[in-house]
């Protein structure tokens, strides 16, 4: 199967534009950039893809051992802008997805032109030993990721051939809630202890590519030290600081979001 | 009536309900209500809420919903609630944590729809929240059974799995790659090693076991290792002697890294953490509480690189991990016990057939030396490089036999053939066997060892360029008798002897022994009896003035056996002369004994010069004084050289033969009496002359008598070559009549004496 079939890349735009490579995060799908997409469809080359095992990627090629690591959706990433020969891309990349965009440059740096980091974080966990304050102690990692086997919106196996097998018919999607954010349970558990369970603080400095970090204001999962702690880590980059709130600026304030990557570009 | 009216007072007071105030369903509803801004911060909320909660409407308001929410609860709202609110307007049933104004948590149930304008711009978000409490614990229960189940299945599966490739593993090897595999998976072991037992360094104590010293206590070696690095395999295998044989003895362990009880083992411990592991588990591989041997399981981070939420204890092990790890040491065991078993059974067939094979050659080899080079060559290669044999005797050690299966290191065996004893001692092995009387088995040999016990440097070089390994030294013994050494030697392509291979070699070794001291004694007994009747027999004819005398004794060479064949020739005064030949009966050592016997008794009589017929009679008369236990034929004669008489007197012997000088011959008519050792009758004499020139032969019946024809037959095929051409010389008449008559293949010795009057 194509990269870009088990990716389900989707491809919009000006063919000629620069290429801007978005990457939704923990949560949700592709669909997380639909109100920030037709803004740069103007003047840009846009692909937006699905991590493996969410969205409409191709649920088979969900390997456990695999994506027990960031660097395995690394590797995807590699292997999508590889299959469409893509250089000087603008990787926007969107919570734990900033930093599988840093592992992807460090594989293949001459892929990548720019990089956007939206509500980025190197490691959630508070780290005792350097006084490094992720946001979260062990414990309310425990707890979160204990609670999020509460919620399998709406998951079932009797479901699950007809929302991973017809990507052609919406309409069977209508007919069920949260769509967009559900998984197997077993994979949204597994991404959930590899998003919050990584420590890429030592990778930072190696990114030498044009970078905005940009920061959201109130933002539990991302706060501002943890973006403050990237931006001087990753040398000469750009740290924006959004008015926007929570975690998903992409969608709660697309309009902000969208000039101030423009800006930085 | 009143009923009616009851009834109509009830329809009354429900239509009031029923128009109740919206205002109030709202507040009291029996769930909470929240409005909010695009934000999520609260702009509305109901009553119920709020007394779920515990606060205030005042303290609601102007808070962000989110705020209101557990770690987890927060963390979900922003990353899937919130932006599906965005993408889809609705969501249904989510579950989140509300913390109440105490602390505690109020699990609900929310729906929420976004409200917006007509362009799609959000105004506000509803939310209704149910309180879930009973049903998320029950969820929650369901779910954890779940994971059980699902890890139960999962455990089942993998212990089916093993009990099926156990069950058709056949050989140790197969039972160890097997649960290495199986383990490694089942616990996502970062490596597996299996340790076994070493039983068959425990030695028989009828073998004496030599060489440098080992470690005391069981000796494990490692069957099989995945996914460990060496120096980790190293560490244990040092802590072999001490630690690990502890944990053999005390059962499933699990040993962390900086644990407590990795603490007096910093080496170990340093080794795990260079491997990237967080524990050892030690589970020890048992069939019926016997224990057999260790698993080590090397169990990494939980989750590769990422961050561990809990540091691992000692001693710790999810309970199912533990049973399954029991049970997979149980089921080892017994697999390991029933391919043991399986390859004894063959390693004993192929021995047995082996032996049968060594039996049989070693059987049909004629003499020492066959016997000894058909063992050679059945035990270079099959089992050993190097096989050296000594013999011992009286006159020292011999060395034998020196062979090795490698032709191009032959000439380094030859050398230490060269100094094959008696020049100088046996080596150190044959040397210790000998003194010890029983095997003695150098499993393993090093350069320090050889040093102490090797005779001379040339020696150490020989051995050295063999790159021996490992030595057994047998000591053959057959009736209460050392025959000699048998050492066997292995070279470090082979690897060192198993105790199953000192039993071969000690049961060749007997082999060896028993058709060894039959053939040594065979022989012996041979060379004994020959030597014996050479001894017993004149060694030359003694000088006798005026005839010449020759003698012959041919001894048998169809088998062994010698005879009692005698011939004696003896002057006495005034010119006479004593003659006689005599055969006992059988072909043994006893009647060998017995001639030797007899002429010694018949040369005593002679002192007194009787007549030949005296002779017989007072032979007769003394044989069961002389306790002789065989009976005998013999002829007596005496000769008067002056007149030529001749008397002669027979006791069942054959007639002497007279041959002429002009070539005439004829047996003599003499009456033979009874053989000596049958009762006595009288002896009669014969007299006559022997003329000048003329020959008197003396024969016994080995000459006449052959298995394919009779004694008359013999007489006249003796007298026809007798009378064939005259002479006068006794030595070419001797010469004639044997090559005439004597063949190749007798079976029974001849005395022939020819004594010419000369003319």
């Amino acid at each position: 199967m194509p990269v870009c079939t088990r990716n389900d890349v989707r491809v919009s735009g000006v063919p000629d534009g620069r290429p801007i490579v978005f990457a939704h995060g923990y949560g949700c799908d592709q669909n997380m950039w639909r109100f920030m997409t037709p803004d740069f469809e103007v003047d840009h080359r846009v692909f937006t893809y699905d991590h493996v095992g969410f969205g409409r990627s191709d649920l088979s090629a969900y390997d456990p051992v695999k994506y027990n690591s960031l660097r395995g959706y690394a590797a995807d990433l590699v292997e999508i802008l590889d299959e469409l020969d893509l250089t000087d891309v603008v990787f926007v990349g969107h919570s734990v997805s900033a930093m599988i965009g840093l592992l992807a440059y460090q594989r293949a740096p001459q892929r990548f032109g720019a990089m956007v980091m939206v509500g980025p974080s190197p490691r959630y966990v508070d780290d005792e030993a350097t006084g490094y304050a992720g946001g979260f102690s062990r414990e309310q990692i425990t707890d979160l990721l204990d609670s999020l086997d509460a919620n399998h919106l709406g998951w079932s196996t009797a479901m699950a051939p007809l929302i991973m097998g017809n990507p052609d018919r919406p309409e069977l999607s209508e007919e069920l809630t949260n769509s967009f954010c559900r998984t197997v349970p077993d994979v949204a558990r597994q991404f959930a202890r590899v998003a919050f369970l990584s420590d890429n603080r030592a990778d930072l400095p190696s990114l030498q590519l044009p970078t905005l970090v940009l920061q959201c204001s109130e933002d539990v999962i991302a706060p501002e030290q943890v973006g403050h702690y990237v931006h001087e880590h990753v040398p000469g980059s750009t740290f924006h600081q959004l008015a926007a709130t929570g975690h998903c600026p992409n969608l709660s304030a697309p309009a902000e979001t969208t000039a101030a990557i423009r800006s930085f570009l | 009536m009143a009923v009616e009216r009851r009834r109509s007072d009830a329809r009354a007071h429900l239509d009031q309900l029923l128009e109740d105030d919206p205002a109030d369903l709202y507040e009291n509803a029996p769930c909470g209500y929240l409005s909010t801004l695009p934000d999520g911060t609260i702009v509305k909320v109901n009553r119920t809420f709020c007394a779920w909660t515990g606060l205030t409407p005042e303290q609601l308001l102007r808070t962000k919903l989110r705020d209101l929410l557990s770690v987890g609860g927060q963390v979900f709202h922003d990353t899937h609630l919130a932006p599906l609110l965005r993408m889809q307007g609705a969501v249904r049933e989510v579950a989140l944590d509300v913390v109440r104004v105490d602390g505690s948590l109020l699990p609900c149930l929310v729906n929420a729809v976004e409200v917006r304008d007509g362009e799609g711009t959000p105004l506000m978000v509803r939310a209704t929240l149910f309180e879930a409490t009973a049903r998320r614990r029950y969820e929650r229960e369901i779910l954890t059974a779940h994971r059980a189940a699902e890890e139960s299945r999962a455990r089942a599966r993998t212990l089916q799995q093993v009990v099926i490739e156990l069950a058709v593993a056949t050989s140790v090897a197969d039972v160890a790659t097997v649960v290495v595999q199986r383990a490694r998976q089942a616990l996502s072991a970062r490596g597996v090693a299996l340790w076994l037992v070493d039983e068959e360094s425990a030695p028989r104590s009828s073998v004496s076991l030599g060489g440098p010293p080992r470690p005391s206590g069981p000796s494990l070696v490692v069957a099989r290792s995945e996914g460990l690095p060496a120096g980790l395999l190293e560490e244990l295998v040092t802590a072999a002697g001490g630690r690990m044989a502890l944990e053999l003895a005390e059962g499933l362990r699990v040993l962390t890294a900086g644990g407590r009880m990795l603490g007096t083992r910093p080496e170990l411990d340093a080794a795990l953490r260079l491997a990237g592991l967080t524990a050892l588990v030690i589970v020890p591989v048992t069939a019926d509480s016997h224990r057999l041997g260790v698993l080590v399981l090397g169990l990494g981070p939980d989750d590769g690189d990422l961050i561990s939420l809990r540091d691992p204890v000692d001693g710790e092990l999810p309970a199912g991990d533990v049973d399954l790890l029991w049970t997979l040491g149980r089921q080892a065991g017994q697999a390991l016990e029933r391919a043991r078993l399986h390859e004894e059974a063959t390693r004993q067939a192929e021995r047995s057939a082996f032996l049968l094979h060594a039996a049989r050659l070693m059987a049909g080899a004629t003499g020492v030396a066959e016997t000894v080079e058909r063992l050679a060559d059945l035990a270079v290669p099959r089992l050993a490089d190097l096989c050296v044999l000594d013999l011992v005797s009286e006159h020292g050690a011999e060395r034998v036999a020196a062979r090795h299966g490698d032709p191009a290191r032959q000439h380094l065996v030859d050398q230490l053939r060269e100094w094959a004893p008696p020049a100088h001692d046996l080596p150190y092995p044959a040397r210790q066997a000998l003194a010890e009387g029983r095997t003695q088995w150098f499993p393993a040999i090093d350069e320090d060892w050889l040093g102490t016990v090797v005779r001379d440097p040339a020696e150490l070089h020989a051995v050295r360029a063999m790159e021996l390994t490992s030595i057994v030294a047998v000591p053959l013994v057959a009736e209460g008798r050392a025959l000699g050494v048998l050492t066997l030697s292995a070279d470090r392509r082979r690897g060192p002897f198993t105790a199953a291979d000192v039993e071969v070699a000690e049961q060749l070794a007997h082999q060896l022994s028993l058709v060894t001291a039959k053939a040594q004694r065979y022989e012996f007994e041979v060379r004994t009896s020959h030597t014996l009747q050479a001894t017993l027999l004149p060694p030359a004819p003694p000088e006798v003035p005026d005839v010449s005398v020759a003698v012959r004794y041919l001894a048998a060479n169809r088998g062994a056996e010698i005879g009692g064949d005698f011939y004696d020739v003896a002057p006495l005064v005034e010119g006479h002369v004593a003659i006689a030949v005599g055969d006992v009966v059988g072909h043994d050592i006893t009647a060998a004994a017995t001639m030797g016997q007899l002429r010694s008794v018949y040369r005593a009589l002679l002192v007194e010069s009787p007549s030949p017929s005296a002779i017989i009679d007072r032979l007769q008369a003394s044989w069961p004084l002389l306790g002789l236990q065989r009976m005998a034929t013999a002829l007596f004669a005496s000769l008067d050289l002056p007149s030529g008489e001749l008397r002669v007197a027979s006791a069942g012997h054959p007639p002497p033969l007279l041959v002429t000088a002009s070539g005439h011959a004829e047996f003599l008519p003499v009456r033979p009496t009874r053989m000596l050792g049958a009762p006595p009758a009288p002896a009669e004499e014969w007299t006559g002359v022997v003329p000048p020139g003329a020959t008197l032969v003396l024969f016994t019946d080995g000459l006449v008598e052959s298995r394919w024809s009779d004694i008359d037959a013999g007489l006249a095929r003796l007298l026809t070559a007798a009378t064939r051409r005259p002479t006068t010389d006794p030595d070419e008449l001797c010469d004639r009549l044997l090559g005439d008559l004597a063949g190749t293949h007798r079976a029974d010795d001849i005395a022939l004496l020819a004594l010419t009057r000369r003319p």
